[in-house]
């Protein structure tokens, strides 16, 4: 691999980084959630800096190209975190439910008792 | 005994203030309250107008959600039978003492108003009483009872089932599931018949296109339901 890839690739994950780190800050994005990216920017950084790890890899796995193992692995992360996120999301929806539906009685509740208040007036 | 009719309403502008004075008519004994899932007609205005008892849920829930706040409702103030009707007007609220009247002579935890018992009244079109057979089979096979409507919205529970349902409750097409879910608890579901009308205003929440949809749902939840612990 030509050293100016590796380094431009190395820029892009450390600003990549970079800005996953200012959004936990600025509590845009919760840390839970952003450790998995945490673990990609390290791993393709790792790889970057040692591309024969690449390689190596696939021929112990039996896999010809190398950069299939690659795509594979990309593409088995992306599903992982999509599945995560329909979890969260099902989880939050419920929450969510049950959050309308008290405020929806607390709003009734308030309401008859001014209404109780107003009638001893 | 404490009774409530829970009226779960979803832009029912046209039909809502008849169902309730309806209810406030034929069925004296019962208090009710609607709740208004967030209708984008003027539902919201009439109920507040005509001084309705109503919970006004601030962002939709769907039907699920809705008829759940009623339970929740009725386990917070104590009520002792709990009984669904639809705010379209299908539901004709002179069964209700009925209904409830037989719940207690027989002990029952859920009792179903069901159109299929003596065939009369409205009886749904063609295509849907397919479904819902198909829904009574499917029922029966996983659970041995017979459930002649498991689709009826018209439904009344004690109070150990208001105090599970608020807790618990299906999101969408509730129906068929929750039966199931009672089932497996060993509870005992009877059905009554009732005559239906057709739906005086707004439109029924399973369209065509919708139907597949529900189809497949409702059978995944109701295997799930079974195998749940």
């Amino acid at each position: 691999m030509d050293i100016k890839i590796q380094l431009i690739v190395a820029v892009i994950i450390v600003i990549a980084m970079g800005i996953v780190v200012m959004m936990i800050k600025n509590k845009q994005l919760e840390l839970r959630y952003a450790l998995s990216w945490f673990a990609l920017g390290v791993g393709i950084l790792i790889l970057d800096c040692f591309p024969d790890l690449i390689t190596e890899l696939a021929n112990m796995m039996g896999i010809g190209t190398p950069i299939n193992m690659l795509f594979f692995f990309g593409f088995c992360f992306s599903l992982m975190v999509i599945f995560v996120l329909t979890v969260v999301v099902s989880k939050l929806t419920v929450k969510v439910k049950r959050l309308t539906q008290e405020i929806a009685m607390f709003e009734e509740e308030m309401k008859k008792k001014l209404q109780a208040k107003e009638d001893c007036k | 005994m404490k009774k409530l009719i829970i009226i779960p309403a979803y832009n029912e502008q046209e039909s809502i203030k008849k169902t309730v004075e309806d209810i406030m008519e034929k069925a004296p004994h019962f208090d009710y309250i609607v709740i208004n899932d967030c209708s984008t007609d003027k539902t919201k205005e009439i109920c507040e107008t005509e001084e309705f008892n109503v919970i006004h849920l601030p962002v939709n829930l769907g039907i699920g959600g809705a008829v759940q706040t009623g339970y929740l409702y009725a386990a917070r103030n104590g009520y002792d039978i709990a009984v669904q009707v639809d705010g379209d007007g299908q539901h004709d609220p002179q069964f209700l003492s009925k209904m409830a009247d037989y719940m207690e002579a027989e002990h029952a935890d859920m009792v179903i108003g069901s159109r299929f018992i003596d065939k009369e009244g409205f009886q749904s079109s063609g295509a849907r009483r397919v479904g819902i057979k198909y829904f009574t089979m499917l029922i029966k096979l996983l659970t041995g009872t017979k459930i002649t409507d498991p689709t009826s919205g018209l439904r009344m529970v004690n109070r150990e089932i208001i105090e599970f349902f608020a807790e618990e409750y299906p999101k969408d097409y509730p129906e068929p599931e929750s039966v199931v879910a009672i089932l497996r608890r060993k509870k005992k579901v009877l059905e009554i018949p009732v005559i239906m009308r057709e739906r005086s205003g707004g439109v029924s929440s399973i369209s065509m296109k919708k139907s597949v949809y529900y189809m497949i749902k409702v059978s995944l939840a109701i295997l799930i339901e079974r195998i749940r612990k």
